[in-house]
């Protein structure tokens, strides 16, 4: 998915005021998935949950290259191949040569948003190679040609109506057909698809280096089939996904649950060592592992923004983030959206590539209070916006403004000033003429100053 | 502002080697730039009191069922019974190729040397199907696959289960379609191997990991269309836990 | 004790009466307020928009400000958080910044009367009220006032009636509300659309009633907003005016695209 976040303003306010179902089927979804987080959170004692995977991630981002190692060295102990891919165009590229190698005509997927950041169906499909999304929301997405809009629930944004209508038309289901008959068709087509697929695809939640295993969290099963049934399984796993420890994987298991959907742990989890190898054992013929850099180095060096990487892809931050329950994932323009995008874009694209996002918050710090791994967001936000100022990559008005304010605001006797003529002599009226403020109100009554300022009200003595 | 989202470098397949290099050395400057963060050890978290009675608990409450075999009988024969009461329709079962004999099913007119193979279904008769477990590298990749995509039941053993979480523990040394495929899944599980906490049983498995490991913890699930669950989406629609022994 | 007021930039001219509320209500319980006349403002604007020289100069002339005091209140949740907070890692980078120990002395009003003094009952002046409780982010998230303002309005005989997005940010957020305006009106407007049935909605944030009051009025909403230093000064004083009168700037709201 090419990134097109540099309009985040235009296409937000084109998504509220356009596609107002948008608005309110994210925004119930998420408040649903936040209420379920919440609860699963108070049936543990999250905040040392939180702290102690804060801690693991630390660790491991701070040995990264010692894991890598031992990571590598498990997986081909337990039979599995691994591969290193710098960017996206060599982990397309090894994909590609491994599907050509098999002879690979039809392909399953697991949802991944690794995949979707090195656009691996596209490139899949140019070589001719059939690509099923099988998680329900992907495949929705995929029928419709369009890229998810939430890390865990893709398809939140679309309502039960415009599925009844795509699915009667591709699947000629009945048009108000129920979930229930609506899920049994899709299930339909994706059964053949994984009984005659060739290859299997996945991201991974986790690695963890001590056993070379790949954990994947879901709640259909399409992920477990995907991992099972074909002759191939190539799982992408961007560097940062791993663990130390296969006792750290409990841990991990279960948080990212908790604040994903607030279940106690996915209803299927499939841990991947490699193929049946040993008699007796049933699953793949071959399991390779790509290693995916892909911007994730640049990330690691960076002052702050390294901590974005302990991110599990939980989705907790989009749920109780109020700015991305007004327009989805889609307004960000590239696949991590809401809170993380907001702080993993830049780093992963560079500042320029990703502005406004760092912007693209209120810094209420609700993000933070929901992460599982105690990303500092509001903080790494912070960190970016003064990167962009520095760069110079805000509007000059807005940052003459500032340094105006600073310049007044250190000499009490020219802020007194500049406070009563800004207030008292129809500053207010004078604001709507100002480019910035123009916006603000058109949609809010703008305010009147009080009568009298409190500095008069205190000369005057207050009774 | 616009652009592609990659970071496009001209290396050709093959050239892992430098990848992996230039990854590593990269990582390793990054991981010099800060101070080296211990390892927290191992979360304290509280062990449910009773693991069986909180599995039952758990597992239930996440859309799992479990049934109680009678004392009184052999497993063989409480489970014949128990497929039978599955309703009319249930005639093809598949077994997984680590289930003991004597947790299989009678099926007095479908004797055992024709496992592997579906039967064509007399109706109300039951027949069952046991799934080799390796046969990838035989002539017929799919043997394994095809019976267990027609069985409406499979019937599994698991290593053990988890409380907190109310797993099921599945290994791959069972057949993975016999897993997932069917639309109802019996799991007989070893009552002497419900651990309480999920790190416990992982450590336990840790030394003897086979290929795979599937976690299930109740039905498969999806509320993709219109935020409504709906059951049995690609996995079993119904998983139903026997604590056996 | 000695109180210095940090009146803040929105109460001064905008809010001047719930920040002489907030004088009375302090010299009610036992205090001596002063207000240094050098404070302005605390650099927030400056400090949230990524401009952390400018911000930290203005924090430095805060600090000089307020130096010898025993204590400081501010009728501003996210000012207040700029102080204790936010102060303290500008000092990280800026060591001429002595932000700790302020940062100790610096309360934000329902705060101080809680955790400082101790008292959560006031008087009944706000005796069968039914307020709806607007939770600012900075106050909830970074001082952690998770009970106290409802403490002090129940306690003060209010019935604070739930509702579903008491804790989601207004959509304020200083220049958010200026560079993303509609995503900020409809942040708004979810705040609103859920809001209970209530004879006003009690915030601790001028910014935040500001903009809900804004948003509220161009919809044509009708609802009442009110300080919280306003409501807590009612509850003492509950002869005064109509009760829960609305925010001062009377009936001289402009709309804005008039």
């Amino acid at each position: 998915m090419s990134a097109r976040i540099g309009d985040y303003a235009t296409r937000s306010r084109e998504a509220i005021r356009n596609h107002p179902e948008v608005r309110t089927a994210v925004t119930g979804a998420t408040v649903a998935f936040d209420e379920k987080r919440r609860r699963a959170y108070g049936e543990v004692d999250a905040d040392l949950w939180r702290r102690w995977a804060e801690a693991v991630k630390n660790h491991l981002l701070t040995h990264l290259g010692d894991y890598l190692v031992e990571a590598e060295a498990r997986l081909e102990a337990n039979g599995a191949h691994v591969h290193w891919a710098r960017g996206a165009d060599e982990a397309r590229e090894i994909v590609l040569e491994l599907a050509s190698r098999h002879s690979v005509r039809s392909v399953v997927k697991g949802k991944s948003m690794l995949t979707e950041e090195v656009e691996l169906n596209p490139a899949l499909e140019r070589a001719g190679i059939e690509v099923y999304e099988t998680d329900l929301g992907e495949y929705i997405l995929q029928l419709l040609d369009e890229p998810p809009s939430h890390i865990v629930g893709p398809a939140i944004h679309k309502t039960l109506e415009q599925v009844q209508r795509l699915f009667a038309d591709r699947l000629e289901t009945d048009p108000g057909g129920d979930p229930d008959e609506l899920a049994r068709a899709a299930r339909g087509v994706l059964r053949d698809a994984f009984i005659n697929a060739d290859m299997g695809i996945t991201g991974g939640n986790f690695l963890v280096a001590e056993t070379g295993t790949v954990a994947l969290i879901e709640n259909e099963g399409n992920i477990r089939l995907t991992t099972s049934l074909p002759r191939v399984h190539v799982a992408l796993v961007g560097i940062e996904k791993l663990l130390p420890r296969m006792s750290d994987l409990a841990g991990f298991l279960q948080l990212t649950s908790r604040a994903a959907t607030g279940q106690s742990i996915g209803c299927f989890v499939s841990l991947v060592q490699g193929p049946a190898a040993a008699p007796g054992d049933d699953g793949p013929e071959e399991v390779h592992v790509i290693l995916v850099d892909n911007g994730r180095t640049d990330v690691l060096v960076h002052e702050h923004a390294w901590e974005a990487l302990r991110c599990v892809r939980c989705g907790a931050c989009l749920n109780t983030c109020p700015v991305y329950r007004q327009t989805g994932g889609h307004a960000y323009g590239w696949v991590y959206s809401g809170p993380i995008g907001s702080v993993l874009d830049p780093g992963l694209l560079g500042l320029h590539e990703a502005m406004p996002l760092p912007f693209a918050s209120s810094l209420c710090g609700a993000c933070f209070d929901a992460c599982p791994v105690r990303i500092p967001i509001p903080e790494l936000l912070l960190a970016w916006r003064e990167e962009a100022q520095q760069q110079g990559l805000t509007p000059w008005k807005e940052r003459a403004a500032l340094a105006g304010l600073a310049n007044v605001a250190t000499r009490p006797p020219l802020y007194r000033l500049a406070g009563r003529v800004g207030t008292r002599l129809g500053a207010a009226r004078a604001a709507r003429k100002l480019p910035m403020l123009g916006d603000w109100s058109n949609d809010r009554s703008l305010p009147s100053p009080s009568p009298r300022t409190f500095r008069q009200l205190w000369r005057e003595g207050i009774k | 502002m616009s652009g592609s989202a990659t970071r496009d470098r001209r290396e050709s397949f093959g050239d892992d080697g430098g990848a992996r290099a230039r990854i590593l050395a990269r990582v390793t400057r990054a991981t010099t730039l800060r101070d080296r963060l211990r390892h927290p050890g191992r979360l304290e978290s509280p062990a449910p009191p009773d693991p069986a009675a909180t599995f039952v608990k758990r597992f239930t409450s996440q859309g799992g069922e479990v049934a109680t075999p009678d004392p009184d009988r052999s497993p063989r024969d409480w489970l014949t019974s128990f497929l039978e009461g599955l309703g009319d329709d249930v005639t093809t079962i598949a077994i997984g190729a680590d289930v003991p004999t004597r947790l299989q099913p009678r099926s007095p007119d479908v004797p055992p040397a024709d496992a592997g193979t579906a039967r064509e279904e007399s109706p109300g008769q039951l027949h069952y199907l046991i799934a080799p477990a390796v046969s990838r590298n035989s002539v017929e990749p799919m043997r394994h696959v095809a019976p267990a995509a027609q069985a409406a039941v499979g019937v599994s053993l698991a290593w053990g289960a988890v409380a907190e979480t109310g797993s099921l523990i599945l290994p791959s040394t069972g057949t993975r379609a016999v897993q997932l495929l069917p639309p109802v899944h019996i799991v007989w599980v070893p009552a002497d191997r419900v651990f309480a906490r999920l790190e416990d049983a992982l450590i336990e498995l840790q030394p003897r990991l086979p290929a795979g490991v599937g976690l299930h913890s109740g039905p498969s699930k999806s509320a993709d269309i219109g935020q409504t669950v709906v059951t049995g989406v690609h996995g079993p629609g119904r998983s139903i836990a026997v604590l056996e022994g | 004790m000695k109180v210095a007021l940090f009146v803040t930039c929105l109460a001064d001219h905008y809010f001047a009466e719930a920040a002489a509320d907030t004088v009375r209500l302090l010299r009610h319980l036992g205090c001596e307020v002063t207000f240094p006349d050098a404070q302005t403002c605390c650099g927030q604007p400056a400090y949230n928009a990524g401009m952390s020289r400018e911000a930290a100069r203005m924090a430095h002339h805060t600090m000089d400000v307020f130096a010898d005091c025993e204590a400081v209140v501010l009728p501003s949740g996210s000012c207040a958080t700029m102080v204790k907070r936010f102060y303290p890692r500008l000092a990280a980078s800026n060591p001429a910044v002595q932000a700790a120990a302020l940062a100790d002395r610096t309360f934000e009003l329902g705060e101080f009367i809680v955790r400082r003094l101790g008292v959560t009952r006031l008087g009944d002046g706000l005796a069968g009220r039914r307020v709806a409780l607007h939770q600012g982010c900075h106050a909830l998230r970074e001082l952690r006032l998770e009970t106290e303002p409802a403490a002090l309005l129940e306690g003060a005989g209010a019935e604070v009636v739930p509702w579903a997005a008491s804790d989601e940010c207004c959509g304020f957020g200083g220049l958010f509300s200026v560079k993303m305006t509609d995503v900020s009106a409809a942040m708004a407007d979810r705040k609103l659309d859920t809001l209970p049935r209530v004879d006003c909605v009690v915030s601790g944030d001028g910014g935040c009633i500001l903009h809900l009051d804004g948003r509220s009025r161009i919809r044509g909403c009708g609802v009442k907003f009110v300080h919280l230093a306003t409501a807590l000064w009612r509850a003492v004083d509950e002869g005064v005016g109509d009760g829960m009168a609305e925010r001062d700037h009377g009936g001289r709201h402009g709309r804005g695209n008039g």
